[in-house]
């Protein structure tokens, strides 16, 4: 019994063995262009063997196939058959490795399907603590009440005494208190808005501005999933005074190759679904590209542009008043920051909204704090630029100071961005 | 009695009212003083009035402005190499071997090739790898199929002529490269990637004639 026993967990663990072996070679070797169990660049490799000639066929093939598909007459459909795509030989495999992937093909099940995100919204509890501010002001102001009357009591007990009680509306101070409490309040609305809309600091500002885009476009899809560096797409930023919008040719660098998206749900902000393969589709109209017969349309209208295609409006969301100067370049290139600094977390944003409020003080206060790249005489490290601040250099030698703020070298002067 | 309903009313109601304010701001709100605000000078991305504006720029130019269009063919930007004059088709493709990376009479600094580095990184290894080794996180996840592995086979003996003519206008899978990268960045990037393969098996495999596209 127990050598039975052993034998099937023996027999178990080399099968799991072959199976992981196959895994790893099919990862290394063929899964740029195949899919076990679906077709992709070529043919899905579960259950081929059935398909084939001869259960050997697959090796010959695998190990020498721009030889096989001019000979052999099922390597020649099969070239045929997927639009001569070549496969790459590959010499170097062995027949029982061969035999390992496509018997991992066979086994293959495709894992289940992801769960939608957690996406539980972080709770917020200012209602709760102003409901309780509340109740607190209320128990408050009830003991004050028992606290006159008590005293009333005991004064007429003592034989002092005291005019009827003044009920609370009709008090001089509660009533001051309450016009005072009231203007502060007005004050504070009108300065200030309710919350960071309207008022009069906000006139001007877009804090958390999110207007709804012709295509919907997730950032979190592309920047967080996808891991695209931000400077792909917005190759602007490092060179020039806009990050840019990319051109609808730098959409196709990859959506030429995706067609439909398949990863997790994504939704608007009212909760809607968003179907990604539908907004691809939107793409296409707009680049005028064909998925069909994978081409461009042609231009018969001679305007430039395959017929049909349209630029795609995008609403500027970031916006500085007309009389602010302001350059990506110089952040990025020379500041060295990165973009999450003034546009948040863009990366886990599906729809984009304004992080930062862009107002004056906001820019004066990062100057102030920031310390630029000082160039360092002993070991020449750092922006050679400042090699010419002597005083600073001077300063530093004294230990008068440790680092240089962007606002040391200028970067809160007026001019330097009013202009 | 009353008067303390008649307070809690007007509390029940203030609190109703400012809770119901918030939600997604899809209006960019007001400007307090529009002519300081806005530019009156065209600014990029700005919508093109239909007025002052036309599509046909070659015959119904005359005087009018225009952004967003292609500029003046044979324009060349302050610092850019030559333009490319091969054509993208199959006969271009194969002249395209002829071509020479300016970058093999004029060494590459340090600080250039840390910035091809950089720009392969941004711009290839998202397929490629950052070693080139075909498992960018595209790649990897599935979306795109049939990366090339640049660190093998025909790469290593591939001329830079035809690497930078399929980065120029794009090859298979791939997409034109030409608006994201400078001429002379695809060329340095070309040189970057040869940093990437290895040296010795480049040797033998130059040595062995029967390796073709």
């Amino acid at each position: 019994m127990r050598f039975v026993a052993s034998l099937i967990l023996i027999g178990f663990i080399s099968n799991n063995s072959v199976f992981a072996q196959g895994e790893a070679l099919f990862k290394a070797n063929c899964a740029n262009c195949h899919k076990p169990d679906a077709d992709f660049t070529g043919p899905a490799l579960k259950g081929v063997r059935e398909k084939e000639p001869s259960k050997e066929w697959a090796y010959k093939w695998v190990k020498n196939s721009p030889v096989v598909r001019e000979t052999d007459p099922y390597g020649k459909a099969l070239f045929a058959k997927w639009n001569k795509t070549p496969m790459t030989a590959f010499s170097n495999l062995k027949d029982e490795e061969i035999k390992s992937i496509l018997d991992y093909a066979d086994a293959y099940q495709p894992p289940a399907a992801a769960k939608g995100g957690n996406n539980e919204p972080a709770q917020d509890n200012s209602f709760l603590f102003g409901i309780l501010t509340l109740i607190l002001a209320i128990v408050a102001f009830i003991l004050l009440q028992v606290n006159s009357n008590l005293r009333k009591l005991s004064d007429d007990k003592d034989g002092i005494f005291r005019g009827e009680p003044v009920p609370f509306y009709r008090n001089k101070t509660y009533l001051m208190a309450g016009v005072l409490l009231l203007a502060a309040v007005g004050m504070y609305l009108t300065m200030s808005g309710w919350n960071g809309k309207g008022g009069g600091m906000n006139l001007g500002r877009q804090q958390n501005y999110q207007p709804e885009q012709p295509i919907f476009y997730s950032h979190k899809v592309h920047a967080g999933t996808n891991q695209i560096s931000c400077l792909y797409c917005h190759g602007g930023a490092q060179d020039s005074k806009q990050a840019s919008i990319p051109s609808v040719n730098v959409c196709m660098n990859c959506h030429m190759a995706v067609k439909e998206y398949k990863g997790e749900a994504i939704t608007r902000e009212d909760g809607t679904a968003v179907n990604g393969t539908a907004e691809i589709q939107k793409l296409y109209a707009y680049a005028g590209w064909n998925p069909a017969t994978k081409s461009y349309n042609p231009d018969n209208n001679k305007d430039g542009i395959p017929d049909g295609a349209s630029p795609i409006q995008w609403i500027k969301i970031h916006n500085l008043p007309d009389h602010v100067y302001f350059n990506h370049s110089q952040h990025i290139k020379v500041g060295k920051q990165q973009c999450q600094t003034c546009h948040g977390n863009i990366q886990e944003m599906a729809e984009v909204k304004q992080f930062a409020d862009l107002s004056m003080g906001w820019c004066v206060n990062c100057h102030r704090e920031s310390k630029v790249d000082f160039y360092n005489r002993a070991d020449s490290t750092g922006n050679k630029f400042y090699s010419i601040y002597e005083k600073f250099h001077t300063d530093i030698k004294n230990h008068k100071m440790d680092s240089v703020t962007v606002e040391n070298i200028g970067g809160t002067e007026c001019q330097k961005c009013h202009y | 009695m009353k008067k303390i309903t008649y307070i809690i009313t007007a509390l029940i109601l203030g609190v109703t009212i400012f809770s119901s304010c918030d939600g997604v701001r899809r209006e960019p709100g007001n400007i307090y003083m529009p002519d300081m605000a806005y530019s009156r000078a065209y600014e990029s991305y700005d919508k093109r009035d239909s007025t002052k504006f036309t599509a046909d720029i070659y015959n119904k130019g005359g005087d009018k402005i225009f952004y967003n269009n292609t500029p003046v063919l044979g324009t060349m930007k302050r610092g850019e190499l030559f333009p490319y004059s091969l054509p993208n088709d199959s006969v271009g493709y194969k002249m395209s071997a002829e071509v020479k990376n300016p970058y093999d009479t004029i060494a590459m600094s340090k600080a250039q090739m840390d910035e091809a580095g950089r720009l392969f990184n941004i711009n290839c290894a998202i397929c490629h790898g950052a070693k080139g080794t075909a498992n960018g996180p595209i790649a990897t996840a599935g979306h795109v199929g049939g990366v090339a592995n640049l660190t093998g086979g025909i790469y290593l003996t591939m001329k830079d002529g035809t690497m930078f003519h399929s980065i120029t206008y794009g090859r298979n899978l791939m997409g034109s490269y030409a608006s994201q990268l400078t001429r002379a960045q695809r060329w340095m990037i070309i040189k970057y990637l040869r940093t990437l393969q290895p040296k010795a098996e480049a040797a033998k495999v130059t040595a062995d004639t029967t390796v073709k596209k």
